[in-house]
């Protein structure tokens, strides 16, 4: 049998019969402990930054560098400009999601203005521009295997997209 | 230990059917491209029958009966030269994408979240050059698989 996408796995209903009852048991138990830690997780959840700020960042400084090896190779632009589009688009998506999960009714007004990029010596600029990409591609790859589902979706995209960049930047 | 549950098995399950989809397209398009591009259908088509195998042992890992090929599938236009075929690579593969992301958003298993990251990532490879092929910017999907 060839393998299968992950090595250990069990489906819907692994343990049936005697094993739920158990696990009922096992639940009531634990019931008094997860009450008193409730007050800290979300404590915590709160003071937490939301981990997509750092990615909306990221798109950001990844979208001002595009912009900045465009301008100081011009013959670039054709392979450089819809990778800047890309990781503009990136950061929009990502600033809206933040929005909402904050309960804001729309995405903050004006997102900040992307930051002016490090001088790019010419000859620099393009792998320069492809570890930045590449870097963005595992921050989301990362973030996207614990994130809540309604926004792993998302934050998987943006990885697949960066990471494509790099491989065909390369 | 990976747990699949029932939303995952489905969106599983539909992952399955769109990498059916695939082959069956790349069986097509292989015969109306030109050759350079012939090599890379011949090589996606082999890609998508890992991922096939590998979400059917994963099925079966988990007592769940995989869903079948079917026998012929309608393309949204016609296949009649490399043009046309190229367009349905380009269709399969974001079909794919989409199929892909959705198991990402249908499970927190860690370890099958990341083998839909491998594929929707390595799919949007192939999405972006058979898109380079039809013509349509910008080649890489913004956000594939939305």
């Amino acid at each position: 049998m060839p393998r299968g996408l992950v090595p250990d796995v069990t489906g819907p209903d692994p343990a049936p019969g005697a094993l739920s009852r158990r696990r009922v048991l096992t639940g009531l138990a634990l019931a008094p402990v997860v009450l008193v830690a409730l007050p800290g997780c979300s404590a915590m959840a709160d003071d937490g930054p939301d981990p997509l700020v750092a990615l909306a960042d990221a798109a950001r400084a990844d979208a001002a560098l595009a912009a900045a090896v465009v301008a100081a190779e011009p013959g670039l632009a054709e392979r450089v400009d819809p990778l800047r589009d890309a990781r503009t688009a990136h950061a929009a998506a990502l600033d809206a999601e933040v929005a909402r999960q904050a309960g804001d009714p729309a995405p903050a007004s004006a997102p900040a203005p992307a930051p002016a990029g490090p001088p790019v010596p010419a000859d620099a600029g393009l792998p320069a521009l492809r570890s930045a990409v590449e870097a963005s591609a595992a921050a989301a790859a990362g973030a996207a295997l614990d994130l809540p589902v309604e926004r792993a979706g998302l934050v998987a995209s943006v990885s697949a997209c960066c990471a494509t960049y790099a491989a065909v930047l390369g | 230990m990976s747990v699949i549950d029932e939303g995952a098995t489905d969106a599983l399950q539909a992952a399955l059917a769109a990498e059916h989809a695939a082959l069956w397209s790349y069986g097509l398009a292989v015969a109306f491209l030109d050759p350079a591009e012939r090599a890379q259908a011949r090589d996606d088509a082999e890609a998508h029958r890992t991922l096939r195998a590998a979400v059917e042992t994963t099925l079966s890992q988990i007592g769940a009966r995989a869903v079948s090929a079917q026998p012929s599938y309608a393309t949204p236009q016609p296949v009649v030269d490399a043009a046309s075929a190229a367009a349905l690579a380009v269709v399969a593969e974001t079909d794919a994408l989409g199929a892909w992301r959705s198991v990402l958003e249908r499970t927190t298993d860690r370890p099958l979240r990341q083998a839909a990251l491998d594929a929707l990532t390595e799919g949007t490879l192939r999405c972006a050059r058979w898109r380079v092929v039809v013509g349509s910017p910008p080649a890489i999907p913004v956000f594939p698989g939305l």
